[in-house]
């Protein structure tokens, strides 16, 4: 058992406080991903759960052990780091048996865990160079083969990918995940990337000025964000917003912007949204969610300042009324800037939010 | 610009100006050599500049000095060389895990105990040489005693006033070599003869000479290594603690290999100060323990303007500066820590 447990965990560096009192459970042999922008709190969190942090309060929890006080070492967690934190004076063999070494594990006992790292890590040909001898992506190969033998209850990786390029960062997501099927240990992960927590994640968590926004499997932060934060940070590009209100026109609703911009609701929605009817609220669209052209959509008129063909579809970028707005429209359309376009909208696909508290409506 | 960057004849002008400068520098190391090979004849003569040309080499200046006539040579050469080593590893050993310490750790200091730590030193110290009639060894042996325990003490209790941190106390460090030498060498001299007349003789021994320099030469080694120290990633330590190495062990097994340049070059500039330190030298040895630089400065006083004498000296001076920085510049590679991080 490696649940981690933070119960009303804080943290404030002298007289600032980063983490109001925050609770999260992970559960044995999750893969659990920390995201949000930076600042937001998510390493820190993650330093505490490691003891590189001290809590200012509350109570951390590793399977059944209380290790709030507890120095890092004996925590027997494993950190990866960004910057790879490899030990430049040692070749990667003695990089990875390094903390064996230490804790007097036996020669043979070292090279046989180091060579089964080395195995599962595709380190086999460079165990004798050194780190300036390796590249970026064998380097955090490295760091996290040093993780690996060390049999942790829990992985941490802070940002491991942020220093690799596009192409290798892809692969190692794939890596990863992969190590996590074969290892099944729990695996806390910071990204500030939101594709990669969407990729690799059993369950994302969005964090906020040291707050948890929302805490749920992939699919559901994004069919259903519980509030404007979860909504505008998870998706690329990212949910297009329109600030409006619900209005009554006869038996049915529909949303009308400042400017003009109106949009009906179908009956199938009106229902749970009859209660905010004359509230402020805010629109959400995902431009990815205005390309199926049905003759019962509701349409936004767009005024297009930019289109950005992207092959297996195109970005028509301009705005709505006065509020930016991206469609996602079929490939090959003769769209050109200073046309005005009119975007369909799945009314299905539409989300709700009060202006007054940015929370999730009419679900 | 680069100097790679020149033209035609900029590039002759450069390296005109480059040979006039080494010449420049170079002159007197040569002047130097020249003139402890000649015979006394051929120094007060005029100005000669070419063996064997100008004037017939003679090696009876380094006969007198390596024969002994010229006072204990080899005693002083070994003297100094045993010093200036170990009162340079000693240092930077020291040194520098006080400088890890205040660039890894926070440490806070009262205010109030340090003013409580001076009073009670002078003042205690004042009081039992003053009223009490005890010596002045003893007295200031228990007044620092008191100080210090006094001090440990207080800091453990909520005091008052402000509280100083790790740049406080690394300018308290630096601080110690901003007022002239001269200030402590006699204060440490009188120091040394009360602490040997009670039976502890410091005054011209080798601990007395090497722990002087140690003393003076930590403020600088904390100050360089702190620098290379923070220039370290940190990263790679907390790995190592998450990893469950002890923190001696980080320190000796990780910290101290990534920064040795650093240490080289810490190690060097020590040896460099206390090889051709002077004024403590002068104070604390009379014998046994002399150093070269005071042998060198003897050979002009003894017996009036003997430059001959004085050159040969000071070559031996030199040349094993030079040898030693030679060596070191090899191991004072950069790029030591490239591959830890990015």
């Amino acid at each position: 058992m490696s649940q981690v447990r933070l119960q009303q965990v804080t943290k404030s560096f002298g007289g600032v406080s980063v983490i109001p009192p925050l609770d999260l459970v992970i559960a044995d042999k999750e893969f659990v991903v920390l995201v949000g922008p930076s600042g937001c709190g998510k390493t820190t969190t993650l330093r505490m759960i490691a003891g590189l942090e001290q809590a200012t309060s509350g109570e951390i929890r590793i399977g059944d052990r209380d290790v709030t006080a507890l120095r890092p070492g004996l925590r027997n967690c494993s950190m990866v780091f960004q910057n790879y934190a490899l030990y430049p004076h040692m070749t990667v063999a003695e990089n990875i048996g390094y903390g064996m070494k230490v804790r007097g594990t036996t020669k043979a006992e070292i090279e046989k865990a180091v060579s089964e790292a080395a195995r599962i890590l595709n380190l086999g040909a460079y165990l004798n160079r050194k780190p300036n001898a390796l590249s970026g992506g064998q380097r955090q190969r490295v760091a996290i083969g040093r993780a690996i033998v060390r049999q942790p209850d829990v992985f941490l990786f802070d940002e491991p990918l942020s220093n690799l390029d596009a192409k290798l960062r892809i692969e190692m997501r794939t890596e990863i995940k992969l190590l996590h099927r074969r290892l099944q240990t729990t695996i806390v992960y910071v990204t500030h990337d939101q594709v990669e927590a969407m990729t690799m994640a059993d369950r994302v968590v969005v964090m906020n000025q040291g707050r948890i926004e929302q805490a749920a499997d992939p699919i559901t932060l994004y069919e259903l964000p519980k509030n404007l934060f979860v909504a505008a940070f998870i998706g690329a590009p990212s949910m297009n917003f329109l600030e409006g209100s619900l209005e009554q026109s006869g038996t049915a609703l529909e949303f009308r912007t400042a400017d003009g911009v109106l949009v009906p609701i179908p009956p199938s929605r009106s229902g749970k949204l009859a209660d905010a009817v004359g509230n402020p609220v805010v629109l959400g669209i995902r431009p990815e969610h205005t390309m199926t052209a049905v003759p019962s959509f509701p349409t936004i008129p767009v005024k297009v300042a930019d289109v950005e063909p992207l092959g297996p579809h195109t970005l028509a970028i301009g705005t709505a009324g006065s509020a930016a707005f991206t469609a996602q429209v079929p490939a090959g359309s003769a769209i050109v800037h200073d046309d005005i376009i009119n975007v369909p909208i799945d009314p299905e696909k539409m989300h709700f939010f009060l202006k007054s508290t940015g929370e999730a409506i009419g679900r | 610009m680069s100097v790679r960057a020149l033209k035609g004849n900029g590039r002759w002008w450069a390296l005109a100006g480059c040979l006039l400068w080494l010449a420049f520098t170079f002159f007197p190391l040569y002047w130097v050599a020249i003139t402890s090979f000649k015979s006394p004849l051929g120094v007060v003569g005029g100005p000669t500049f070419i063996p064997f040309v100008d004037f017939e080499p003679s090696l009876s200046a380094w006969n007198e000095l390596l024969s002994g006539q010229r006072g204990q040579f080899y005693n002083t050469f070994i003297a100094s060389t045993i010093v200036g080593l170990s009162a340079s590893l000693l240092a930077t050993a020291i040194g520098s895990m006080a400088a890890y310490a205040l660039v890894r750790f926070d440490f806070e200091l009262k205010l109030l105990t340090a003013l409580l730590f001076v009073i009670v030193a002078f003042g205690g110290y004042l009081i039992g040489y003053n009223l009490l009639g005890l010596r002045q060894g003893p007295s200031l042996v228990y007044a620092f005693v008191a100080a210090l325990t006094l001090a440990v003490g207080s800091s453990r209790v909520r005091l008052p006033g402000p509280v100083l941190g790790n740049s406080d106390i690394v300018f308290w460090f630096v601080s110690q070599r901003m007022f002239p030498p001269i200030v402590a060498a006699f204060a440490l001299f009188l120091m040394y003869t009360e602490i040997g007349k009670m039976g502890f003789k410091l005054v011209d021994t080798y601990i007395g000479l090497t722990f002087a320099y140690v003393a003076f030469s930590l403020p600088i080694v904390i100050w360089l290594m702190r620098d290379f120290f923070e220039a370290l990633p940190v990263e790679v330590e907390e790995a190592a603690m998450v990893d469950n190495v002890p923190t001696w062990r980080i320190f000796f097994g990780i910290v101290l290999p990534m920064s040795k340049p650093g240490l080289i070059a810490t190690f060097m500039i020590t040896l460099a100060f206390v090889w051709n330190e002077f004024l403590f030298a002068l104070f604390l040895t009379s014998s046994r323990w002399q150093t070269l630089p005071i042998l060198v400065a003897g050979q002009n006083s003894q017996r009036g303007d003997e430059w001959w004498a004085i050159s040969a000296a000071a070559l031996v001076a030199i040349i094993p500066m030079v040898i030693m920085a030679g060596i070191l510049s090899r191991l004072m590679r950069s790029g030591l820590l490239l591959g830890a991080i990015k």
